[in-house]
């Protein structure tokens, strides 16, 4: 018996279809079947996440962005918040490698989930010139990307490591403030694709200046075994949580293990999408509380008590800022204390 | 004046054969009651996937992956996968959300057989059938442990019984990543196993 068959022949198995279930599925089914035509159906998207989402239209468009790149599931209507929460000691996952140096006017963001980075985006202050270094334990394939087209692929020398450096040309198009593509091109594109260690692939690849090969290849020459930190950072969480994901340097979702419909997310909105406090009101779906003015970070901050627009459960919303001034927000369920959340704030951490 | 050629016989027409289920995909778009008929023809497979996945949970998601394919059926594209490995994609994105009911299922269900008779210490007993129950235990651990996307892989080819090509399409990777997390899952099962068990290769 292969290990194939061994999992179809007794690995876990599932209880038959309850008629009861069956008949309730087909039901919803079919008063969708029915529906169909109606405008403003019911989104699937986790609550807190949609929260997110209506606070302003700025912000709609990039919590769109990160929402549809991570799982759409369905609520849970059994889900129930947590009483309470106690908080804890957090560290968060790291990247595994570092540039030494860190080319002059670059910075850097990651992407990553419970199980570590695997996405580092060292970008300027302009967007148009840096790179991205992906981490995996399998072997990436630069030219199996759509719309990207191989001109040559080339035997190189990272340090003492082989690698292939893939270039060509690529289709791109510009993302307007809709979320919607515009200006279509096609320009150059560089990868450079190495086996650093066994089990970990390292693929950087260059956008504008970065695509010139000995660019790319003097950044590749500089990676070293060190691990970062995420650049958005949380020093406590609740007992029993752990990261869901973070993107782009600026969001961070922690999820409950024991209900992931319970999430708390830290996010850094852009400065033209940062709420004047006095119209936080205003702007905030459906307040339940009034704005309670807080200190977070030695600064003046804002808090209140929403309505998630989901299953009668209510979030708590904090702007704070950071020493610096850079404004973030923060959204937790409401079994955690006012006293909690003002607790991972004074904690929360920004080094971009 | 001779009579011209008889008319030809007139041909009945053969009861039509049942649509499709590619067929009902694109009737429903215009006829949104025709999609019902393919939840009565794969429920239960989808529920079944589900159920060894993610336990008493496949009752809730039986219910989403269908209200999501409905909504999707006009993006449904019949040369890239058929209906059923395209409706267990997406119970497969619903399970995603719950990754960790799905380890905890896993986990429990290896204490509880854990509990019950420990693996054959003689390897070659892994044939036997007695010998296979008893690896229901580090089985479920093993599959605990997986990364989720090479637990995928493993179970859509085991339980779901798609294809390489199908996995390809249903989770939007290349083939090659499809064989390469295919054959680190099954690696990582069998040293799970390995003290309690030998395999045949899968040809």
């Amino acid at each position: 018996m292969n290990d194939i068959t061994l999992l179809r022949e007794v690995g876990p198995d599932a209880a038959p279809l309850p008629r009861e279930v069956r008949s309730s599925a087909r039901a919803a089914l079919l008063a969708e079947i029915g529906a169909v035509g109606i405008p403003a159906r019911r989104r699937l998207w986790l609550p807190s996440r949609t929260a997110g989402v209506r606070i302003t239209a700025g912000v709609a468009v990039a919590a769109v962005a990160w929402t549809a790149a991570v799982v759409i599931a369905g609520p849970d209507p059994t889900g129930t918040p947590a009483s309470g929460v106690t908080l804890v000691d957090f560290e968060m996952p790291t990247f595994p490698l570092s540039l030494d140096p860190v080319p002059e006017g670059l910075r850097a963001a990651f992407d990553g989930d419970a199980d570590g980075s695997s996405v580092a985006d060292y970008r300027d202050a302009a967007g148009e010139n840096g790179f991205t270094i992906y981490v995996s334990d399998e072997a990436p394939d630069p030219g199996d990307v759509q719309g990207r087209e191989v001109t040559d692929v080339a035997d190189v020398d990272v340090g003492r490591r082989n690698a292939e450096l893939v270039t060509g040309r690529e289709d791109y198009c510009d993302v307007d403030d809709q979320g919607l593509a515009s200006h279509c091109r096609t320009r150059p594109f560089a990868v450079l694709v190495t086996e650093w260690r066994e089990d970990l692939w390292v693929s950087l690849s260059g956008q504008g200046r970065y695509t010139e090969a000995d660019r790319l290849l003097h950044v590749a020459d500089s990676l070293i075994d060190r691990p970062q930190p995420a650049t958005l950072r949380v020093g406590l969480a609740p007992a029993g949580w752990s990261v869901q994901f973070f993107k782009m340097g600026r969001v961070l979702t922690l999820v409950d293990d024991a209900d992931e419909q319970q999430t708390l997310t830290v996010q850094i909105p852009q400065p033209a999408d940062v709420v004047p406090p006095g119209e936080l009101l205003d702007q905030l779906m459906s307040p339940v509380g009034p704005l309670v003015p807080v200190t977070v970070h030695g600064r003046p901050a804002h808090l209140v008590l929403l309505d998630s627009g989901y299953l009668d459960q209510r979030i708590w919303f904090l702007q704070a800022q950071f020493a610096d001034g850079t404004t973030f927000e923060l959204q937790a369920p409401e079994a955690f204390s006012q006293e909690q959340v003002l607790e991972m704030a004074e904690q929360v951490t920004y080094t971009p | 004046m001779s009579a011209g050629p008889p008319d030809p016989p007139q041909l009945r027409a053969l009861p039509s054969a049942l649509p499709t289920d590619s067929e009902l995909i694109a009737r429903s778009v215009d006829e949104p009651e025709a999609f019902a008929s393919l939840f009565d023809r794969h429920a239960t497979a989808v529920h079944r996937y589900l159920g060894r996945r993610v336990g008493d949970l496949a009752d809730d998601l039986l219910s989403e992956t269908f209200l999501i394919a409905f909504r999707r059926r006009a993006a449904y594209r019949a040369d890239h996968v058929e209906v059923r490995p395209w409706l267990i994609g997406i119970a497969t994105n619903l399970v995603h959300g719950h990754v960790r009911t799905e380890q905890r299922r896993y986990r429990a269900l290896a204490r509880a057989a854990g509990t019950q008779e420990a693996p054959g210490a003689d390897p070659a007993d892994a044939t036997d059938r007695l010998a296979a129950e008893a690896l229901r235990g580090p089985l479920a651990a093993a599959l605990a442990s997986l990364k989720t996307r090479d637990r995928d892989v493993l179970l859509l080819v085991a339980w779901a019984q798609l294809g390489y090509e199908e996995v390809a399409a249903v989770l939007d990777v290349p083939i090659g990543t499809v064989r390469s997390r295919l054959n680190r899952a099954r690696r990582q099962t069998r040293a799970a196993l390995g003290t309690t068990a030998t395999f045949e290769e899968t040809r």
